[in-house]
């Protein structure tokens, strides 16, 4: 009998002749909630995939019925092969980078020195502020002429990359700063897995004369797993829901037109199809879910469980 | 699936030698310290650069000779960006939203956990499965829905306007029905045999001890909801009631030009720096809350 | 901010709670037509009888840092007359904004009573219907048009209707630094033809140590469709003829090429990340072209003496080879015929011949009244004549820029490619072509 049963039947007994009170105090307490999420989260998916089949400009009252087709235009515009390429570098990108990075300011900060719940709270702190302030700081740091890094590369005597005009490395800006920002937020999930791992664990493994590396490969990262297993979801989301950085350090999007953005974009960045732009974030959103589903479905089976 | 309880994160367990000795310093140095020093100094160098350049001039700010420190510390950049944007209007607002908008947030979230955890009621896990995948639905897919919806009620350039779609709340509710089913029966069931209901047992049991908690959920709720960008800037027009990111925005207009950069740095000072000061304070809350769920036993 | 762990178990019961929800029925939002069924006829408007409302609100992203002088008209605005109260709403910080505000408002939101409107805008409102003619208005509150400039007149006249009246307009405006230009030994003035400056180019890049580029071309995300009509109507190319795309044409592409081979034959121009006039400032280019509305930005941050002059044409037209730009001010349909008048009374004295010198004055953009007197103006800040000056020579912008939705982006990205990736200028302006046709066929044709 798992938990959440046992729960269930403690209720049953406690409360049996007052099923009729207790169905009206959990609509009093939960209603209110549900209503709201109802109405602004699942309405609004609704009524996305409604206006995927209209073709409507933004600002007109009237729209035309035309089925499947913004999805058949989405699919296969040229747009489509660059949209999905940017959305899986930068993901696998941010992902990759903020979890491996994580990982290892996490086993850094796992060592307990003086100091280091200063560092934790420093490293973690990006995470907390606005994407819009993050971005508009950034976006001064790597201005080609004018910017801080321009200054110290030219110091070496070398050019600016142009972090604004090749699209790749407009790409791989806003990828440094999203690691950036998002970096504190593995590290401190992997540090509260380290720290959930039992010393004598490691102790046991350690006189059996094993190493360093070889404690962490064999030990570690296999208890670890849960872990990444959370991260790798909750990041590959996040990620798919970027935004603010990319908006403020590449309006226009080039090059970092993400789903998400290119979504945007469509609706507000110029052409006003907000049909069109209803589609890409239907695809999105299903784009979530079926990721969502493949992650707890496929990787939760190789997932080491104590 | 359970999950830790909120607690301030668990006390370290002790390494195998003492950290400071001898032989343990070098190599303590070399594998802890540098990459713990740079780590802080890639968090710390980049708002160090944002403060300084928010006292810089504009010929300071658009060389290609850079400097680290400004020539004055006179607040140009604030008076001229207070100029622009009624900044103290924006800081009120911002504190108004956040503050009335995290409130209702850990009440709603308080009752429906509550209610899913402690209260009977068919089909439970299934209402709470709706209420967390919430968590996959970017607000870009709700935004223009959600305006067609708020501005029909009257709801553009008012505070509820900017509040209401935000409310309803996956992550608090999660947080805190996860926390709660950790909670001792023994204690809920004497105080229903002394006759408490179910909102007697709620505010004077629950609440107080699952305080660590619902604090984790306010911070977190108050650091989103103060950083929140999209909806508020569709949604108000009016700079009277513009929160503080949206009002940053504002300072740079189309050819501008050199005034730009300082102005925003300073935007970006007044955007950044009252979140750190609360992180500072109150980070071991905020950090122990959003690793929730990310520990099993 | 942040997503949790959904467990397997909790997880399959998501797809089950959504199709509880599928059964709410999609509302708000558009009604919708069948295929082909066309706007409807403008209807005639009539403002005899109507008496001003009391209070309005105008919407401006305060282009050129205009904020503080907009509101000081508006104060004198109220200073003249009791009855029409003017709220100046900054309602976004580009064109764009306001553009995202406005039309997203005209799905039921609070609209505003006057609206900054930027050469890309204007058209696209009129296709939708949201901003009216504004002839009878004209006349109701008796608009001198005709002291108006006429060629920004003419940037907002469609079908015999005037759609919005010119305000914060510019022109592209050629910007150098002078001490660049004694260093090389070049005469003080701007080149005449863009010939000219590739042949003093490699004197500036000899003369000044430490320089990234003699020339440096604007950012291409919102001005390289604006500002590169100058090069291409220099050559006898375009972007369009009427609503005919000619940016594939042999002239056009021989344009585009002149700059694809500055930067990458020549080496002498190089593409500006963000603000080309940021990078003047600071000394790491020569030359630049920006906005006339840049102007008061540059002389602020630049250490040098900043000269400026039209712009250079050649080979095949030296003039007219300027466009115009900038933004009006037009009056939304959906609000009451009391608001509109209200609207055109603030609308006529915001663009007085006194304030339009005023405006001007703190922002670089043009007088836009032909009796203004600039004498003070061109006494405070002597490059301001050059702008004021080659208003004279200026052309209307071709109608693919400023007509097709979404078409100033895609040029944008089209010059992205050949001029920072080096792609091949006929195969990409051919694709352009392509997308802008589609573009014209989709959202222009059926509402012209």
């Amino acid at each position: 009998m798992s938990w959440e049963d046992g729960l269930a039947a403690t209720t049953r007994r406690r409360f049996g002749q007052r099923e009729r009170h207790d169905f009206l105090v959990f609509l009093a307490l939960a209603a209110p909630n549900i209503l709201l999420i109802v109405a602004f989260t699942y309405r609004p998916v609704l009524n996305n995939i409604y206006f995927s089949t209209l073709d409507w400009t933004l600002g007109a009252a009237t729209a035309v019925q035309v089925g499947f087709g913004n999805y058949v235009e989405f699919f296969t515009s040229s747009d489509f092969t660059q949209v999905a390429t940017v959305t899986a570098v930068f993901t696998a990108a941010t992902v990759g980078g903020s979890m491996v990075l994580g990982l290892l300011v996490a086993l850094a900060l796992h060592r307990r020195m003086p100091g280091s719940g200063f560092a934790r709270a420093a490293v973690f702190s990006p995470y907390v502020l606005s994407g819009v302030g993050v971005g508009l700081v950034w976006l001064f740091i790597f201005d080609p002429v004018i910017g801080v890094l321009a200054g110290l590369l030219r110091m070496i005597g070398l050019p600016s990359p142009q972090w604004f005009n090749d699209p790749s490395l407009a790409l791989a800006m806003v990828i440094i700063v999203y690691i950036w920002k998002n970096v504190g937020y593995a590290a401190v999930i992997y540090l509260a897995g380290l720290q959930a791992i039992p010393q004598d664990l490691r102790e046991a493994i350690a006189l059996d004369g094993a190493g360093p590396w070889r404690t962490f490969r064999s030990l570690v990262l296999p208890l670890l797993s849960p872990t990444t297993f959370f991260l790798l979801i909750t990041s590959v989301l996040s990620s798919l829901q970027a935004f603010d950085i990319i908006r403020i350090m590449t309006p226009l999007g080039t090059g970092t037109t993400t789903l998400i953005y290119e979504a945007y974009l469509q609706a507000f960045g110029g052409y006003n199809r907000a049909g069109y732009s209803a589609t890409v974030s239907t695809v999105l959103f299903a784009l979530l879910v079926v990721l969502t589903l493949v992650q707890v479905l496929v990787l939760e089976r190789r997932v080491h469980y104590r | 699936m359970t999950t830790t309880v909120v607690q301030p994160p668990a006390p370290p367990t002790a390494p195998v030698a003492h950290p400071l000795a001898p032989r343990n310093l070098v190599a303590a140095a070399v594998s802890a310290y540098i990459p713990l020093v740079l780590a802080v100094a890639l968090v710390a160098l980049p708002l160090l650069w944002m403060l300084l350049s928010s006292f810089k001039t504009p010929s300071e700010l658009i060389t290609t000779d850079v400097r680290l420190f400004p020539s004055s510390l006179a607040p140009d950049n604030y008076v001229a960006a207070a100029e622009k944007v009624p900044f103290l209007r924006l800081f009120l607002n911002s504190t108004i939203v956040t503050v009335v908008g995290a409130a209702i947030k850990v009440a709603l979230a308080i009752c429906t956990a509550y209610a899913l955890v402690f209260v009977r009621f068919p089909a439970k896990n299934l209402i709470f499965a709706g209420i967390l995948a919430t968590l996959m639905v970017p607000p870009q897919v709700s935004l223009l829905p959600n305006y067609l919806l708020v501005s029909g009620l009257g709801g553009a350039d008012t505070y509820w306007g900017i509040i209401l779609p935000g409310l309803g709340t996956g992550f608090g509710t999660f947080l805190l029905r996860q926390h709660f089913m950790t909670l001792p029966m023994s204690i809920l069931e004497a105080a229903e045999i002394d006759g408490a209901g179910h909102w007697r047992r709620l505010v004077n049991i629950v609440v107080p001890i699952s305080a660590p908690s619902i604090a984790t959920v306010a911070l977190v709720s108050i650091v989103f909801e103060w950083n929140d960008y999209l909806w508020p800037l569709v949604i108000v027009s009016n700079p009277e009631m513009m929160t503080l990111p949206v009002g940053l925005t504002l300072l740079v207009n189309s050819e501008s030009g050199a005034d730009a950069y300082g102005l925003l740095m300073a935007g970006s000072v007044a955007v950044i720096v009252p979140v750190l000061i609360v992180f500072t304070a109150l980070q071991r809350y905020i950090i122990a809350g959003l690793t929730q769920g990310a520990v099993k036993d | 901010m942040t997503t949790q762990y959904v467990d397997r178990r909790g997880f399959l019961r998501i797809a089950g709670a959504a199709g509880i929800t599928a059964a709410l029925a999609a509302c708000g939002g558009p009604t919708t037509t069948a295929p082909g069924a066309g706007p409807a006829a403008p209807e005639q408007l009539d403002y005899t009888g109507v008496k001003p409302a009391p209070e309005i609100t105008f919407w401006s992203n305060n282009p050129g840092g205009s904020q503080a002088v907009t509101q000081q008209i508006i104060d004198a605005f109220h200073a003249s007359q009791k009855d029409i109260k003017v709220s100046l709403v900054s309602a976004g910080k580009d064109y764009e904004e306001i553009a995202q505000k406005f039309q997203t408002a005209q799905t039921g939101g609070a609209l505003p009573d006057l609206v900054v409107l930027s050469d890309v805008w204007w058209f696209r409102y009129k296709m939708l219907g949201s901003i009216i003619p504004l002839d009878a208005l004209i006349s109701a509150v008796g608009i001198e048009t005709a002291d108006y400039r006429q060629q920004l007149l003419a940037d907002y006249q469609y079908g015999d209707a005037q759609w919005a009246l010119p305000w914060a307009r510019s022109t592209p405006l050629f910007y150098y630094n002078k001490a660049h230009w004694a260093a090389a030994g070049l005469p003080d003035r701007a080149p005449a033809t863009w010939a000219e400056f590739a042949e003093w180019a490699p004197k500036l890049q000899a003369a000044n140590a430490g320089l990234q580029h003699p020339f440096q071309l604007p950012a291409l995300a919102g001005y390289a469709g604006w500002t590169f009509q100058n090069v291409l109507w220099g050559h006898g190319g375009g972007w369009s003829k009427d609503f005919d795309v000619t940016c594939d044409s042999p002239e056009s592409v021989s344009a585009i090429r002149f700059l694809q081979d500055a930067v990458y034959t020549g080496k002498w121009a190089g593409v500006a990340s963000k603000d080309s006039a940021d990078d003047l400032s600071a000394g790491a280019v020569s030359a630049t072209v920006s906005s006339t509305g840049s102007l008061v930005g540059i002389l602020k941050a630049a250490k040098f003496d900043v000269g400026a002059g039209f712009l250079p044409g050649g080979p095949a037209a030296t003039s007219p080879v300027c466009p115009t730009g900038g933004a009006g001010v037009g009056i939304p349909k959906a609000i009451s015929k009391e608001r509109q008048l209200a609207a055109a009374t603030f609308l006529k004295f915001l663009t007085s011949p006194e304030n339009t010198v005023t405006f001007a004055g703190a922002t670089g953009y043009m007088p836009v009244r032909t009796s203004a007197d600039t004498a003070g103006l061109i006494a405070k800040s002597p490059l301001s004549k050059i702008a004021i000056d080659q208003l004279a020579v200026t052309r209307v912008q071709d109608r693919a820029r400023v007509f097709f939705p979404g078409a100033d982006q895609e040029m944008a990205k089209t010059c992205a490619k050949i001029l920072t990736q080096q792609a091949d200028v006929a195969t990409e302006l051919a694709a352009l072509k392509t997308t802008l046709t589609g573009i014209f066929d989709r959202e222009v044709k059926p509402r012209i």
